[in-house]
C-alpha cells in the first residue's frame, strides 16, 4: 500500500509553481514584471554606489509565443551601474530569497530577492532558456557574458554558456530575457504607464527606451545628484506580532534577553527596559539566554513590551525626491498647463516611518479624457504600483477627499475626473503590502489619513489654479452677457412701451452702468484669485530654494481651518 | 368650462388685461434702467414649499412667496430672453394667433434667424424657451392658454354610451356629439379651451378614469360601457391639462362618482392622482380649474394584493426612475401640504405603506385573477365600487 510521503519542497520550487503571486498571472504582467524587477535592480545598484543611472530599455515582440494567446518578447535593461562580480550572478538572477536587503529597514526598491529570480524562472518555463547577462564591474578588463538559470530543485543559480567579451562600459549590467508575453503600451497597467512613473519618481534618471513600434525616446535627468539612501533602522518592537518576535529573535543566537530588545529593536534603551520590568517582564529573565526562553515567557514578554509607552521610531530612515526635483521631473512627462507638489514631513504611521509625496498635474495634449477619472499614477518606494488599485491605501485616500471643493468633478466615493494626472507616493522602510507582488499597499486608517492630508495640501494648491482660471472664464462670459444682451433688452422693452429714442438711450447709459459696477465686482473677484495664486508661486518657490523637505507640520484640524468655510472637504469615508 | 371674449374662447373670466400688464411691467423695467436702478422680474414660486392645500378648496394654491430676477450680469440673458419672448406672446394675442410651445421654439428660431443681433438670444433646445414661457405665465399669474400657447391634445380618451356633449363653437354654433354614436372611437378633450355642457340621456352612475389608456380600451371593447351606465376614460399617464379640466367638468355638471383606477406605486400615487385630484406645484396658479378634487382612488389599494392575490414585485432601487419615485414620495410625505392634510390621509397611508415594503403592483394584474374569465377586471372594478373599497 502507498504512503502519503510528506516532501519538502525548495523555494524555487515552491515560486515556480506560484509565479502568479509575484506578478506573473498573465502573459501581459509578465512582461511588465520582468521591466520592473530588472529597472529596481539597476536603479538600487547605482544608487548603492552614488552613481547617477543612465539606463537603456527595449521591449520588442520577436515571434510567437509557445503558449497559446502570446508572443515572444524580448525584454533588455541596460545600466551603468556597479556591476556584478562572476561569482554572485548566479545568485542574483538564479536563487529565490538571495537579497542584499531583505529586512535591512532600508528604503530601497527591491527588498526580498525574489522577483529578478522570478523573471528569470518565467523566462525558463515559457522559453526554456533563463536570463543573458552581461556584467562588468570596474576591476574587469573584460565583461562576462552567460545564460543564468535557475536549478528549480536545489533553489540554485547555474552559469551556462560563459564567455568574456568585450564592452563599451567601464562598468554595468545588461540583462536579457526572452519570454512568452503580451506588449500593452497604454492604460493602468501599460508599459509606457511604468516609463512614465519611473521617469516621475527618478528625476536622476537619463532613460533612452524603445518600447514595440514607438519611437526611441530618451529623458535626460533633471537632477545632478543621486539620493543618499538613508542608514537603514531598525525595526520597532510596536510594529511586531508575537510569532514574528520570537522569530525575530532567533537571528540572535545565544544572546541575553537585555541585550536581543536593545540591539533587535529601535527605541529600545536602559530606560525603556526598566518600564518593560515594571509592566509585567519578569526581571530574571533579562539576563537569560534568549534561546532558553520558554514560548510562555516570550509571551510575557511581549505582552510587557507592547503595553509600555515607546519613544516613536526615528523618521531618518526615509528618503523623499522632494518638491523642487519632483517639480522638474513632471515637467518631463509633457507639456504642462499647471501643477501642484507636495512633500510631507516624514511621519509615524502604525509605528513606522513614512513620507507621503503628491504630485497634481493637468497637461496639455495628453489626450486624456474631460470626463474620465484622472490618471493615477501610484508609487510605493519609488516603485509605479499598476494593479488592483481599487484596494490600495493610496486610491482609498484619494476617494475619500472631496475634490469638489477644489474645482474638480467626482462622482460619489469615487476618483475625481479630469484630464488631470494624480501622482502619489509612499516611502517608508517598512511598507506593508497586500500580496508578494507589491502591487497595493495595506491601507491601515493611520497611513490613509497621512495620504489624505498630503492630498488634501496639494488640492488647496491646485484649486487656486483652477478658481483663476473659473473666475477668469466667468468674468469672459458676463462680460459677453452685457455686450450681448443688454442692448437686446433695452431694444424690447423701449419697444413694447413704445418708449422715444431719448428714453432708450438714457436707458442704454443706465443699464451701462449697473453692469459697470458688476463687471468691476468680478474683476475684483479675478484679481483676489490671482493674488492668491502668485502668493502661492512664491511660497513654492521660497520652499524649493530650501534644501529641506516641507517643514510645515500641520495637522488635519489646521487643513481643515485653513481651507476655510467653503472649501472645506467633508471628506466621505470609505465604507 | 370655458367662457367666449374677442371671438376667442377662453378659460375664465380674467380679472386683467394682459397686454396692459405686460406694458406696465415693460414700463416700470425702463423706467427703472433710466434711472441706473435695476429693474427686476417677480414671478409666483411654483414649488412644494410656496403650495397650501385647503380640503375644502380641494386643490393646491399657491402662497405668497415670488422667484424676484434682478438685472444683473448673470441675469441679464434671461431677462432678455423674457422680454423677447413676451413682444412674441403679446403678438399673437394681438392677431389671435395661436401657437404650440415647440412652435414658438422655432417661432424664435426664425426670428434670431433674421435679425443676427439676437444670435445671442438662440435656445439650444425647447426647454429653454419653455421655461421661459412659463416664467411669463408665473410672471403675468395667467394661464398659458390664455397668452395663446397650447400644449399638444394628449389622454383623455372618453367612451359612454349615456353622455351627450354640446360644444359652443367661437363663431356661437353649436355641435352636438352622442357619444353613443361615435362606434368605436371615443371622444377626446382638447388642450385648447372649449365651451362644453354636459348632460346625459339616462343616469350615470360613475365616471372610471384609468391610467392605461390600452387597459380603458380593452374594458370598453369588452363592453364595460354597454354594462353600465357610466363614463370612461383612459388618462394616458400624467394627465394633460385636458384631461384635469374635462374631469373637473364632469364633476361639476354631472355630479357623479368618480374613481381612478392605477398602478399601485409611489409614481402614480404622486404624479398621477394626485395632479388628477389636486393639481401640482408646478401649475400652482391654475390648479382651480385643472383638478378634479372629488376623484376616488379605487385601486389597486394594498388590500387589493392579498384579497385577489395580485402579483406583484419588489421595486429596483437600482433603477434611477423607480429610486427617483421612492425618494419624491418620502419628500412628498414630508413637504406635500396634499399628503400631509388629514383628509388624504388614506392615501398617505398607501405611499407609506409602498416606502417600507418597496413592491409596486400594477392595474393589469387584475387580469390575472380568473385568466378563463376576460371580463374579470370589470367585475373586480364593480365590485369594489359596490363594497366601498377606494380611498
Amino acid at each position: 500500500m502507498a504512503r502519503n510521503e510528506i516532501t519538502k519542497s525548495s523555494t524555487a520550487e515552491y515560486f515556480a509553481k506560484n509565479l502568479q503571486q509575484v506578478g506573473f498571472s498573465s502573459p501581459t504582467k509578465a512582461v511588465l514584471t520582468t521591466l520592473k524587477e530588472a529597472v529596481d535592480n539597476s536603479l538600487d545598484a547605482c544608487e548603492e554606489h552614488g552613481i547617477l543611472p543612465d539606463l537603456y530599455v527595449e521591449i520588442q515582440k520577436i515571434g510567437v509565443g509557445s503558449s497559446k494567446n502570446t508572443d515572444l518578447v524580448k525584454v533588455v535593461v541596460e545600466d551603468n551601474g556597479p556591476g556584478i562580480e562572476e561569482k554572485d550572478l548566479a545568485k542574483v538572477y538564479g536563487e529565490y530569497l538571495a537579497s542584499s536587503k531583505f529586512g535591512k529597514g532600508q528604503c530601497s526598491r527591491g527588498q526580498q530577492g525574489i522577483g529578478i529570480s522570478a523573471a528569470t524562472t518565467w523566462a525558463q518555463i515559457t522559453n526554456a532558456k533563463g536570463v543573458v547577462v552581461i556584467s562588468k564591474t570596474k576591476n574587469m578588463r573584460k565583461a562576462i557574458k552567460a545564460q543564468v538559470d535557475v536549478d528549480i530543485k536545489s533553489n540554485t543559480g547555474v552559469l551556462k554558456n560563459k564567455e568574456s567579451l568585450e564592452w563599451k562600459k567601464n562598468h554595468g549590467v545588461r540583462v536579457e530575457f526572452l519570454m512568452d508575453g503580451r506588449i500593452q503600451l497604454n492604460g493602468d497597467g501599460g508599459l509606457v504607464t511604468y516609463m512614465e512613473g519611473t521617469v516621475l519618481l527618478n528625476p536622476h534618471l537619463t532613460v533612452t527606451f524603445k518600447l514595440a513600434d514607438n519611437d526611441k525616446q530618451t529623458i535626460e535627468r533633471v537632477a545632478n545628484i543621486s539620493p543618499e539612501i538613508p542608514e537603514s533602522t531598525l525595526p520597532h518592537p510596536h510594529t511586531f506580532k508575537l510569532g514574528e518576535f520570537i522569530t525575530h529573535a532567533t537571528l540572535f543566537g545565544k544572546t541575553s534577553l537585555s541585550k536581543f530588545l536593545k540591539t533587535g529593536f529601535s527605541r529600545v534603551t536602559d530606560q525603556p527596559i526598566k518600564d518593560f520590568v515594571k509592566n509585567g517582564l519578569p526581571k530574571n529573565l533579562l539576563e537569560k539566554p534568549i534561546t532558553s526562553l520558554s514560548q510562555e515567557e516570550f509571551k510575557k514578554v511581549f505582552t510587557a513590551v507592547q503595553n509600555t509607552e515607546l519613544m516613536a521610531p526615528s523618521t531618518k530612515s526615509v528618503l523623499t525626491v522632494g518638491e523642487e526635483s519632483l517639480s522638474k521631473s513632471i515637467a518631463r512627462l509633457g507639456e504642462i498647463d499647471f501643477f501642484a507638489v507636495v512633500t510631507r514631513k516624514p511621519r509615524i504611521c502604525d509605528f513606522k516611518p513614512v513620507v507621503v509625496e503628491v504630485a497634481l498635474a493637468r497637461f496639455k495634449n495628453r489626450n486624456q479624457e474631460a470626463d474620465g477619472p484622472v490618471q493615477l499614477l501610484r508609487f510605493a518606494n519609488r516603485v509605479p504600483l499598476q494593479f488592483d488599485k481599487s484596494g490600495c491605501a493610496i486610491t482609498w485616500a484619494i476617494e475619500s477627499v472631496n475634490w469638489k471643493s477644489y474645482g474638480l468633478q467626482q462622482p460619489k466615493d469615487s476618483l475625481p475626473t479630469g484630464p488631470y494626472v494624480f501622482a502619489v507616493s509612499v516611502v517608508s522602510p517598512f511598507i506593508k503590502f497586500k500580496n508578494a507582488s507589491k502591487e497595493t499597499i495595506d491601507a491601515s486608517e493611520e497611513l490613509v489619513a497621512e495620504i489624505r492630508l498630503a492630498l488634501i495640501q496639494a488640492g488647496q494648491k491646485l484649486s487656486r489654479h483652477i478658481n483663476k482660471e473659473f473666475k477668469e472664464a466667468d468674468l469672459e462670459r458676463k462680460l459677453a452677457h452685457i455686450e450681448q444682451f443688454g442692448p437686446i433688452l433695452v431694444e424690447k422693452l423701449a419697444f413694447l412701451v413704445g418708449a422715444n429714442e431719448a428714453r432708450r438711450k438714457r436707458a442704454e447709459e443706465g443699464l451701462k452702468k449697473i453692469l459697470g459696477r458688476d463687471s468691476k465686482e468680478l474683476i475684483g473677484e479675478l484679481e483676489v484669485a490671482t493674488m492668491k495664486l502668485t502668493a502661492q508661486k512664491a511660497k513654492d518657490r521660497k520652499t524649493m530654494g530650501e534644501e529641506e523637505v516641507e517643514t510645515s507640520s500641520e495637522t488635519a484640524a489646521d487643513l481643515n481651518e485653513s481651507s476655510g468655510k467653503e472649501n472645506k472637504p467633508k471628506g466621505t469615508k470609505k465604507k | 368650462m370655458a367662457t367666449q371674449s374677442n371671438g376667442l374662447l377662453s378659460i375664465r373670466n380674467l380679472k386683467i388685461d394682459i397686454p396692459k400688464e405686460a406694458r406696465i411691467l415693460a414700463e416700470r423695467m425702463l423706467k427703472d434702467l433710466e434711472n441706473s436702478k435695476r429693474p427686476y422680474l417677480e414671478a409666483v414660486k411654483t414649488s412644494l414649499d410656496n403650495s397650501f392645500y385647503n380640503s375644502k378648496v380641494g386643490y393646491l394654491t399657491p402662497g405668497d412667496k415670488v422667484v424676484r430676477t434682478e438685472l444683473n450680469v448673470s441675469s441679464v440673458q434671461k431677462l432678455a430672453r423674457v422680454v423677447f419672448i413676451l413682444e412674441i406672446l403679446l403678438r399673437n394675442l394681438e392677431t389671435s394667433q395661436i401657437n404650440t410651445k415647440r412652435e414658438i421654439y422655432y417661432i424664435c428660431k426664425g426670428l434670431i434667424k433674421k435679425g443676427p443681433k439676437y444670435k445671442p438670444l438662440d435656445f439650444e433646445d425647447q426647454d429653454e424657451s419653455d421655461s421661459i414661457i412659463d416664467f411669463v405665465c408665473d410672471m403675468l399669474r395667467v394661464y398659458r392658454e390664455e397668452l395663446n400657447c397650447f400644449a399638444n391634445d394628449k389622454g383623455g380618451q372618453t367612451y359612454s354610451q349615456n353622455l351627450i356633449v354640446t360644444e359652443t363653437m367661437a363663431d356661437g354654433t353649436k355641435a352636438t356629439v352622442d357619444l353613443s354614436t361615435l362606434g368605436t372611437a371615443p371622444f377626446m378633450p382638447k388642450n385648447k379651451p372649449q365651451a362644453l355642457k354636459l348632460k346625459s340621456k339616462k343616469k350615470i352612475d360613475f365616471a372610471l378614469i384609468v391610467e392605461s389608456e390600452g387597459t380603458a380600451n380593452t374594458l370598453v371593447g369588452m363592453g364595460f360601457t354597454r354594462r353600465n351606465n357610466c363614463i370612461l376614460m383612459g388618462a394616458g399617464g400624467v394627465p394633460s391639462n385636458a384631461v384635469r379640466g374635462w374631469c373637473k367638468l364632469i364633476q361639476d355638471e354631472l355630479a357623479i362618482p368618480m374613481y381612478f383606477f392605477g398602478d399601485l406605486d409611489a409614481y402614480t400615487m404622486q404624479n398621477i392622482f394626485r395632479t388628477l385630484k389636486a393639481g401640482s406645484a408646478a401649475s400652482l396658479i391654475r390648479n382651480a380649474d385643472f383638478s378634479a378634487p372629488d376623484v376616488k382612488f379605487l385601486g389597486v389599494l394594498p388590500d387589493d394584493i392579498k384579497r385577489y392575490d395580485l402579483p406583484f414585485y419588489k421595486v429596483k432601487e437600482s433603477d434611477p426612475a423607480e429610486a427617483r419615485a421612492l425618494k419624491k414620495a418620502k419628500d412628498a410625505l414630508e413637504n406635500d401640504p396634499f399628503f400631509l392634510d388629514k383628509k388624504n390621509k388614506g392615501v398617505a397611508d398607501i405611499c407609506r405603506w409602498l416606502l417600507k415594503e418597496k413592491v409596486r403592483c400594477e392595474q393589469q394584474s387584475y387580469f390575472s385573477v380568473d385568466p378563463n374569465d376576460p371580463i374579470k377586471t370589470e367585475k373586480i372594478i364593480l365590485e369594489k365600487i359596490k363594497r366601498g373599497s377606494y380611498i
